[in-house]
């Protein structure tokens, strides 16, 4: 059980796919405009790592190793179909805005990654835990950088005006080299925090030593 | 030899259901997308022709706002065809029409609604109903000190950037792309509303 918890945050922090491990970053970069696009893709790109995680530790069995990727891309892809199709006749308005990207997640490394590295060879389970705390991990990256880019780029978080008429939005940070500045600066700032909580639990082991 | 046969089964039962699967998706949800589509371009038409009380279809075009059909303004069995709307008033007389054109701008297809009162043939309001283009940049097609420079333009007029139509500093291939789709579909959206009526 212990484990089991520890595999699921490891997708929040320590192996988190866009901070830690910077992976699957062209929807990451692209579609961060503002927080709610990044929810939005995130939770898209968590439903498919989840349901894809599923099938795939369910047929690790039956299907042959040397088909293992074509498989799990077809499997990947159409779930990614399903979410596409669903968003453009439940959610009309956010796929405007997402639509060039939701294909694109078939490609996202982070999904066949998942797949290859841990749903194909773990009980189904295991490959639950693992895929929603990556996606959940995924998920919040993308608020964060969309919150933050929405917030210099336009004034407004989630749609609400956050800072006043004094502030002159940055346009800057609404266009591609803002969402590579935002990322650079937050994979830095994470990494720093990660370096000194370690530095922490050091000094404490050694302390109870 | 018994393992190719093995990958081949398998990878064609997983092709297999994956379409089946897709198809039962794309049947229940094909229907709403179209009826979403319908509705989207319904309101567009009433706030480019804001007298109009109800809408008919003149001619479909040779694409609705189907997503990937890029091919509205290419020639079919010799004649362009575009999507042209006939707006009626409450008693059901025709008003005006709308018409739906395209250019590929600075990123993709602009795609443009266009309102056309019948007594002047001058165009009442020009409505951007797709497109890709710059955030903060070539997005600024979509503002209304630019789109309010079409209103009133006819035919006739030579609907040309810098000369009746500022440009948009920064965004001049935006920009020339919504002049352009508006100037190359008037004629024939003209064209087409006589023929049909």
């Amino acid at each position: 059980m212990d484990r089991l918890i520890k595999d699921f945050l490891r997708g929040l922090w320590d192996e988190n796919p866009v901070f830690r491990l910077l992976i699957g970053l062209c929807p990451t970069l692209a579609v961060t405009t503002s927080a709610v696009n990044g929810v939005a893709m995130g939770l898209a790109t968590s439903f498919v790592l989840v349901c894809s995680s599923t099938i795939v530790s369910l047929l690790k069995k039956i299907i042959p190793g040397k088909v293992r990727i074509p498989s799990f891309i077809i499997i990947i892809a159409t779930f990614v179909t399903i979410v596409d199709l669903s968003m453009n006749a439940l959610l009309p308005d956010l796929h405007r805005v997402l639509g060039l990207f939701i294909p694109l997640i078939v490609v996202n490394c982070l999904v066949l990654g998942r797949s290859e590295a841990y749903a194909s060879k773990m009980p189904v389970s295991w490959s639950i835990i693992d895929a929603l705390g990556m996606g959940i991990g995924f998920t919040w990256a993308l608020m964060l950088l969309g919150a933050i880019r929405e917030l210099f780029g336009t004034g407004h978080v989630f749609g609400y005006l956050v800072l006043g008429d004094w502030f002159t939005p940055w346009q800057i940070m609404t266009l591609p080299p803002g969402a590579f500045i935002t990322l650079g600066l937050l994979v830095g700032l994470i990494n720093m925090i990660t370096i000194y909580v370690h530095k922490l639990v050091r000094q404490q082991h050694k302390a109870t030593n | 030899m018994r393992e190719s046969v093995r990958m081949i089964v398998v990878l064609t039962l997983i092709a297999m259901i994956s379409a089946g699967v897709l198809s039962s998706v794309y049947n229940f949800t094909n229907e709403i997308i179209q009826t979403n589509l319908a509705s989207e371009l319904e309101s567009s038409i009433f706030t480019v022709l804001p007298q109009a009380v109800s809408v008919r279809t003149i001619h479909p075009g040779v694409s609705t706002l189907v997503e990937d059909d890029r091919s509205t303004l290419q020639e079919t069995e010799g004649t362009v065809s575009i999507p042209v709307f006939e707006a009626l008033d409450q008693a059901g007389m025709p008003i005006g029409y709308a018409f739906v054109s395209e250019h590929t701008g600075y990123n993709g297809t602009i795609k443009v609604l266009v309102g056309v009162e019948t007594a002047t043939e001058t165009i009442t309001a020009v409505k951007v109903l797709e497109h890709l283009e710059t955030p903060g940049l070539g997005s600024r097609i979509e503002s209304a000190s630019f789109l309010h420079q079409f209103v009133g333009k006819s035919a006739t007029d030579p609907l040309t950037l810098n000369r009746d139509i500022d440009n948009i500093s920064g965004a001049t291939v935006s920009a020339q792309a919504v002049v352009d789709a508006v100037r190359n579909g008037f004629p024939l959206a003209i064209k087409r509303y006589k023929e049909e009526r």
